[in-house]
């Protein structure tokens, strides 16, 4: 009922225009009260998987109403501090036949912690067969840019990202550490064969010289992989990723330090590969999603990227000749948003990022 | 009356003084520590980089630095200048000692406070963190410094 009473007081009207035209969009609150919410799953009969932060797993059914308790059957050992704690769900390809989530998650204390990378088997409201599958290395002190997100690749591997850890900046730049890297892995969270051959590179390294990939997607019209990473104090960046490719962090940037401090003169170095896109102010890039759908035909095939401290949606297009920021959405509601996804119907679907966060659903208003 | 406005003039200088020398020493210092961290891992520097950036960090890191310094000598020299009254000397080492000692507490304050882990990045070592307490000591021991006159004339060490 609460929730009910909340979509109904969250139904807003929103006007957005964009170089596409006008377009009238409408924003509901479908759930809230979710303590920093990072990720979104959609099940196959409609209902959802949200992680919070904090910790927790929930269930929203096909109706739109959250479950009061949340999921059982979560790793007892997440560590949960600042950015640290419960990220990413993913379901497995071969859900619909097994079943399986993938969840992200800090593991570990403050002095000593990884990104870990849990595998399970839903069903009845609760995780069951769960096995931590992947853990990085080498283990960290601090709560801070872990990564996290998960994209599965057509051939059954996944990919993962995982952060500098902040203090750890330049270990960005040694592929034979999982800090600052893209990992590539098999479903079992082995390191497939044929991974780049990176000189002295970890096996499980597919690209590295990233700060903090918050948002991941691959595009299956081209086969290509698109990143949208923290940067620093600006300097937030878009790349297509290519195997064995050195993304520059930190040796080349286009953001300076929180402090004011350059951390690199360069902003492009041989051998290392440019963002395709770089947001200075930062944009603070959560979640990524490609658009697909038939609720909005125009944004066909473009890049919607969640912005934290953006405080909005960006739509990018992408065609032959690069890249280009379309549209601004959302600005004026002044909210961080951590993730974005399109919904199986084509309908676009928000978590912002409060301790009291919100699931949003963005349909046509008309 | 001419003698204690005098006096106040000097020492607001040399406030002054010792904040823009621990200001420019500070963000020199944290500068050479980010560069060299590039180096370390094959990155490639050219002089001329090298001074371009450590003079843009004056103008960039320089204005977060000097209000870290102002409200750490602010805090830390009164506590010098009377400790060393109790003593009847020291105060130039006390001084320096107090504008260090200050930057630490600072460092680790500030560390705890901000979201990110260290906001300085030179100070995420320890061989950095002990070099970016320098500034905060010749802030010190230049105040002291210039403002020894004024103790002399009041009789003190």
């Amino acid at each position: 009922m609460t929730t009910r009473c909340a979509r109904l007081a969250g139904l807003v009207l929103l006007l957005a225009l964009g170089p596409a035209g006008a377009a009238t969009l409408r924003v509901e609150t479908l759930a809230e009260g979710l303590e920093h919410p990072w990720s979104l799953a959609f099940l196959p009969d409609g209902a959802m998987l949200v992680t919070e932060r904090a910790g927790r797993l929930r269930y929203i059914d096909p109706q739109g109403d959250l479950a009061s308790e949340p999921i059982t059957g979560l790793p007892e050992d997440i560590h949960v501090q600042a950015q640290a704690g419960l990220k990413e769900i993913a379901l497995a390809p071969d859900f619909a036949d097994t079943g399986r989530v993938y969840l992200t998650h800090a593991c570990g204390s403050r002095q000593a912690n990884a990104l870990c990378l849990t595998r399970a088997r839903f069903a009845e409201h609760a995780l069951h067969d769960r096995e931590t599958i992947f853990r990085t290395r080498p283990e960290r002190q601090g709560s801070a840019h872990y990564g996290g997100r998960i994209a599965f690749l057509p051939d059954g591997t996944l990919l993962l990202t995982h952060g500098d850890g902040f203090v750890y900046r330049e270990q960005a730049q040694r592929p034979e550490n999982h800090l600052g890297s893209l990992l590539r892995l098999n479903p079992d969270g082995t390191a497939p064969a044929d991974n780049p051959a990176i000189a002295d590179a970890a096996p499980e390294t597919w690209s590295y010289g990233h700060r903090n990939i918050q948002g991941i997607v691959h595009d299956p019209a081209t086969d290509t992989v698109w990143v949208a990473e923290h940067g620093p104090r600006g300097g937030d960046e878009l790349n297509r990723v290519r195997p064995g490719g050195n993304y520059g962090w930190p040796l080349a940037t286009h953001g300076v330090d929180y402090t004011g401090a350059r951390i690199t003169p360069h902003t492009s170095l041989p051998g290392m590969a440019d963002p395709l896109w770089t947001w200075t102010p930062a944009l603070a890039p959560g979640g990524m999603t490609r658009y697909s759908g038939d609720l909005f035909p125009h944004w066909e095939g473009d890049l919607l990227i969640a912005g934290l401290a953006g405080k909005s949606v960006r739509r990018m297009v992408v065609d032959a000749n690069g890249v280009d920021e379309a549209e601004i959405l959302f600005r004026d509601r002044g909210e961080r948003l951590r993730d974005i996804r399109t919904g199986p119907g084509g309908a676009l679907y928000l978590l912002t990022d409060y301790a009291d966060g919100r699931l949003l659903r963005v349909t046509p208003a008309d | 009356m001419v003698n204690v406005r005098h006096q106040a003039l000097r020492a607001a200088l040399a406030v002054l003084a010792a904040l823009v020398l621990g200001t420019v020493a500070g963000s020199v210092i944290q500068t050479q520590f980010n560069l060299l961290a590039l180096v370390r891992i094959g990155g490639e520097v050219t002089l001329t980089q090298w001074l371009v950036v450590t003079l843009q960090d004056i103008a960039g890191f320089g204005p977060l630095f000097a209000i870290l310094l102002a409200v750490t000598l602010a805090a830390a020299l009164p506590v010098a200048g009377v400790t060393a009254r109790l003593l009847g000397g020291w105060r130039r080492s006390l001084m320096a000692l107090a504008g260090g000692g200050g930057l630490l507490v600072a460092f680790i304050t500030i560390d705890a406070l901000a979201p990110m882990p260290t906001l300085i990045a030179a100070t995420r070592s320890l061989p950095g963190t002990i070099a970016m307490l320098a500034p905060g000591a010749l802030a010190g021991w230049l105040f002291a410094h210039l403002t020894r006159a004024v103790h002399a004339t009041e009789g003190r060490p």
